[in-house]
């Protein structure tokens, strides 16, 4: 049993040695194909991923709420309605879209056009929705000129 | 003879009608100019911002509770039956809301009931027709007015909008036969001559409404026979201008109608909502006939004073209104029956006066002053109340709590008390939500918000990490030693709060035990020109100049830049304007003015969230590490911050919700021998402990830029599997760390030799 073991070992003292050496060929290569360092977390996730609580559905409301005051022509009462949701839910990018949208209305492109960069970088994962922001984009472009 | 005596009787007659006509005419064209222009100085109010409730909403009940008695409702045992009405239950609120009128939003108040659970908002819903409610907006409070001199508080009302049973009152009262005569009521004064004479005294006045009215609005008080004459005159031409209801509106707006505090309540506008909280068109018959038996003698017969004597007169005046056949007999009995339920008030003391002050600065440049206290103004504006009340309550707390343990910071004087200050911000929209400009607003009125000038010490080192973030990581290493160097051809050696043994660090770890030595020499590697380049665009007023010590805040800086600028760490790079004001809105309902939130690119939100993630690391692990032995579970990041000889400590910590700067310190500068952490940071964590609907819990999302990586605690490169901690690590994506961790990358024999022991190991 103990020749066993020993003989074991010095097989696998050699071939260890010899794919010990291998590796250092690979130190110059990108982390995560060295399979020797830990792989880094692309895309990353935040610590604790935001989960749609109450504070985040009431804001919601107001998103709505807004983009109705939006439709019925009163571009005030909408941005302080986003305003309000905003405050509940800094992270929806909806709010930026309608608020970008309640600047144009008011014919203020300055604002309009930071909303609507605001609502580019919340709505990043949202292909739809970026969509939208890009040709709100381009009519921002379009009243400036 | 005859002939010329008629001729001259005539002739003064003549004369003499003249001259009265010229008379009348003059005090015609009086009554036109008083009556065309603004008849009333009406103060304008100023506004909280509204109350959202939504379920699932946590709040801290008994400054709830505050906010309901604060806006008028009425605490009763029975379920609401009318507006402002409010019935506790052991997990629910009964709530009769009242209208809601704001220039964003209006609707007629209904009865709703408000569930709650453990602080927690469970349920919303319409008692009316049990439907849910998933958002509710609480009216805005009032905060303060704009008194003129006279100290008059006014409610403007339409003659449409009272109701018959007042205006029957009213007459009752004072005029009965108000409709019949022509300003003079002469069968009035022969009865009120009679009365008197038959009671030996003064016990009735002869005066018609009219009368009255040209009494208060053009003539002394003083009781002379040309006065009388004149007020005569004034009520004859009134009547011959006016309509009579024309003259009723004037004069329901006019009268004065009791005290609240030192300050007057004229109208029956004002007088409904004083005494019974509710608009003149919801006014019963018996509290009309209150109203109106008060016009004789508004504080004698007060219900706040003698409620008995204040039923008695009612009671008379419901009696005249039976007589007069305004009433029938059953309403008479039932209402005599009625006791005088007033709605009952408080003297508060000036709310926020430290914002309201701020507020002010910035009206000044929008309206004269006289208009301010005149035109009835209704401006609203950021501040939440139950915000302002937890940080005045959480300063007080925590100075005298810093006093208590430790008696040397003690003073006699009220004006070299120990002092401290906070701001409360919504880091995105820049709404300040509270503002706490000194300990005691009564003996100093100077706002240390924004007319303080301190050193920011540590709590400016933020800015000059985010300068670095080109060419630094919060891995690169620091030298953490002592070092010379030579400002203005003078030697400075900059040292640690504390010895350390740590001669290198990491940004990150710099940053979060606030290392000086460190943040020093990250400064001189980053330069100074671009420290200041970079914090010149966060608008501070202060001059800040590129010496050594700027790395660790020894300028001067203003409180509220400073929460300002720290806002954009918490809000994507975003400087938001602060914002007090929201809209300002006339009598009529009109906007006049409307601030929205503005906000500035500052930095890129990659670069914000970096300095960000640090941040949390302070408080995670660094110096603000006790927030977490306060209750303080959810993601948090800020920075503590002590200067010199402890003349000032500092906290500011932020959520992706709020953000909360507090200062500590002495006016004169003495030093308080305590750190941000000891005296700064618990008034922090009081306050925020107590406005739990600002806190989502959230952790601060992560934008694109960003990436993290497991990089070795030690070299800060990329982590291998030799390193001893390998730790995660957000970085920047343009400057995140390629390089292997070459200190504990081990060869293949040693890892070899490893795995065989490891074996053994494992038998």
């Amino acid at each position: 049993m103990t020749t066993k073991v020993t003989v074991t070992l010095i097989c696998w003292l050699m071939i260890s040695a010899i794919t010990g050496c291998s590796k250092k060929e690979i130190v110059s290569q990108e982390p995560v194909a060295t399979g020797e360092t830990i792989a880094p977390e692309t895309p990353v996730e935040p610590d604790q991923p935001p989960q749609p609580g109450p504070r985040v559905q009431a804001s919601l409301k107001l998103t709505e709420q807004g983009r109705l005051n939006l439709e019925a022509g009163k571009p005030d009462n909408a941005i302080r309605v986003l305003e309000q949701a905003i405050s509940l839910n800094p992270d929806n990018g909806q709010n930026y879209y309608y608020l970008a949208e309640a600047w144009i209305m008011k014919k203020q492109l300055t604002e309009a056009r930071e909303f609507n960069s605001l609502a580019e970088l919340h709505l990043k994962d949202n292909k739809a929705w970026l969509e939208k922001v890009a040709r709100q984009a381009d009519r921002i472009a379009d009243l400036e000129k | 003879m005859l002939k010329k005596i008629v001729i001259a009787a005539v002739s003064i007659l003549v004369l003499f009608s003249a001259g009265l006509s010229l008379y009348c005419w003059h005090l015609s064209e009086q009554i036109d100019d008083r009556f065309s222009t603004r008849r009333w100085s009406i103060p304008s109010k100023v506004f909280s911002d509204t109350t959202l409730l939504y379920p699932g909403q946590r709040i801290e009940q008994n400054l709830f509770q505050q906010k309901l008695h604060n806006l008028g409702y009425r605490f009763v045992d029975k379920t609401p039956a009318s507006k402002g009405e409010v019935q506790i239950l052991p997990h629910s609120l009964n709530i009769y809301l009242y209208d809601l009128q704001t220039p964003w939003n209006d609707r007629h108040g209904f009865p709703t009931r408000i569930s709650i659970n453990k602080s927690t908002i469970t349920d919303i819903f319409r008692i009316d027709n049990k439907e849910a409610v998933s958002i509710l907006e609480l009216e805005p409070e009032e905060i303060s007015l704009f008194f003129g001199p006279e100290r008059e508080r006014r409610q403007l009302i339409s003659i449409q909008d009272v109701p018959p049973h007042l205006i029957y009152a009213v007459l009752a009262a004072e005029d009965n036969r108000f409709y019949q005569h022509h300003g003079i009521d002469p069968r009035g004064i022969l009865r009120a001559l009679m009365t008197n004479l038959r009671h030996g005294s003064i016990r009735q006045g002869g005066s018609t409404l009219t009368q009255q009215l040209a009494k208060n609005y053009f003539l002394t008080p003083a009781r002379t026979l040309t006065r009388k004459l004149k007020e005569v005159l004034l009520s004859l031409v009134m009547e011959l201008k006016y309509e009579k209801d024309e003259i009723l509106e004037i004069y329901l707006n006019e009268i004065y109608l009791g005290q609240k505090g030192s300050v007057a309540i004229n109208g029956v506008g004002e007088a409904s909502h004083f005494y019974f909280g509710k608009a003149v068109k919801y006014l019963s018959r018996g509290e009309a006939a209150t109203i109106a038996g008060l016009i004789k003698a508004p504080n004698h017969y007060s219900p706040y004073i003698d409620s008995e004597r204040c039923r008695s007169r009612r009671n008379s005046v419901l009696r005249t209104m039976y007589t007069k056949g305004w009433i029938t007999q059953d309403e008479l009995y039932a209402d005599l029956e009625q006791p005088v339920k007033t709605v009952g008030y408080t003297v508060h003391g000036k709310k926020a006066p430290y914002f309201i002050d701020y507020l002010t600065q910035q009206l000044k440049t929008l309206y004269r002053p006289e208009d301010l206290t005149s035109l009835g103004l209704s401006i609203y504006t950021t501040l939440d109340t139950q915000v302002q009340s937890a940080a005045e309550k959480a300063l007080e707390i925590g100075l005298s709590d810093l006093e208590r343990r430790n008696p040397a910071l003690k003073r006699e004087e009220p004006d070299q008390k120990l002092q401290g200050a906070i701001i409360v911000m919504q880091p995105r929209t820049g709404y300040i939500l509270a503002m706490v400009g000194g300990r005691n607003y009564s003996t100093s009125q100077f706002n240390r918000i924004v007319q303080a000038k301190r050193q920011p010490g540590s709590a400016f080192k933020p800015f000059v990490y985010l300068s670095s973030l080109d060419e630094f990581t919060p891995t690169t290493l620091l030298a953490n030693q002592p070092h010379t160097y030579t400002v203005d051809g003078q030697p400075w050696e900059p040292q640690n709060f504390e010895p350390v043994t740590k001669y290198t660090v990491s940004v990150k770890d710099a940053l979060k035990m606030s290392y000086n030595l460190a943040t020093v020499d990250l400064a001189m590697k980053t330069g100074l020109d671009h420290i200041v380049e970079v914090t010149s665009q966060f608008h501070f007023s202060t001059p800040i100049k590129p010496y050594p010590s700027l790395a660790l805040g020894a300028f001067e800086i203003i409180p509220l830049e400073l929460a300002r600028a720290y806002c954009v760490f918490a809000a994507d790079g975003l400087l938001p304007y602060p914002l007090s004001l929201k809209s300002v809105v006339d009598e009529t309902g009109d906007t006049l003015k409307q601030k929205h939130m503005q906000i500035e690119r500052m930095i890129p939100p990659a670069k914000a969230f970096i300095v960000n993630s640090m941040l949390q690391a302070v408080v995670k692990a660094g110096t603000a590490r006790s927030l977490k032995d306060k209750g303080i579970t959810w993601p948090v990041a800020g920075k503590t911050g002590t200067t010199n000889d402890f003349r000032d400590a500092w906290f500011v910590g932020f959520t992706p919700d709020i953000l909360a700067l507090v200062w500590v310190g002495f006016d004169n500068g003495d030093p308080i021998m305590a750190t941000g952490a000891s005296a700064a940071l618990p008034i922090w964590v009081e306050l925020i402990n107590a406005v739990p609907q600002h806190i989502s819990g959230q952790a601060f999302s992560v934008p694109m830029g960003v990436e993290k990586r497991t990089v070795c605690s030690v070299t800060g490169l990329l982590a291998t599997k030799g390193c001893p901690e390998p730790v995660q690590e957000y970085f920047l994506v343009d400057n995140a760390p390629e390089e292997q961790c070459p200190l504990h990358r081990k060869s293949g024999l040693t890892d070899l030799i490893e795995g065989v022991k490891s074996l053994f190991d494992d038998n």
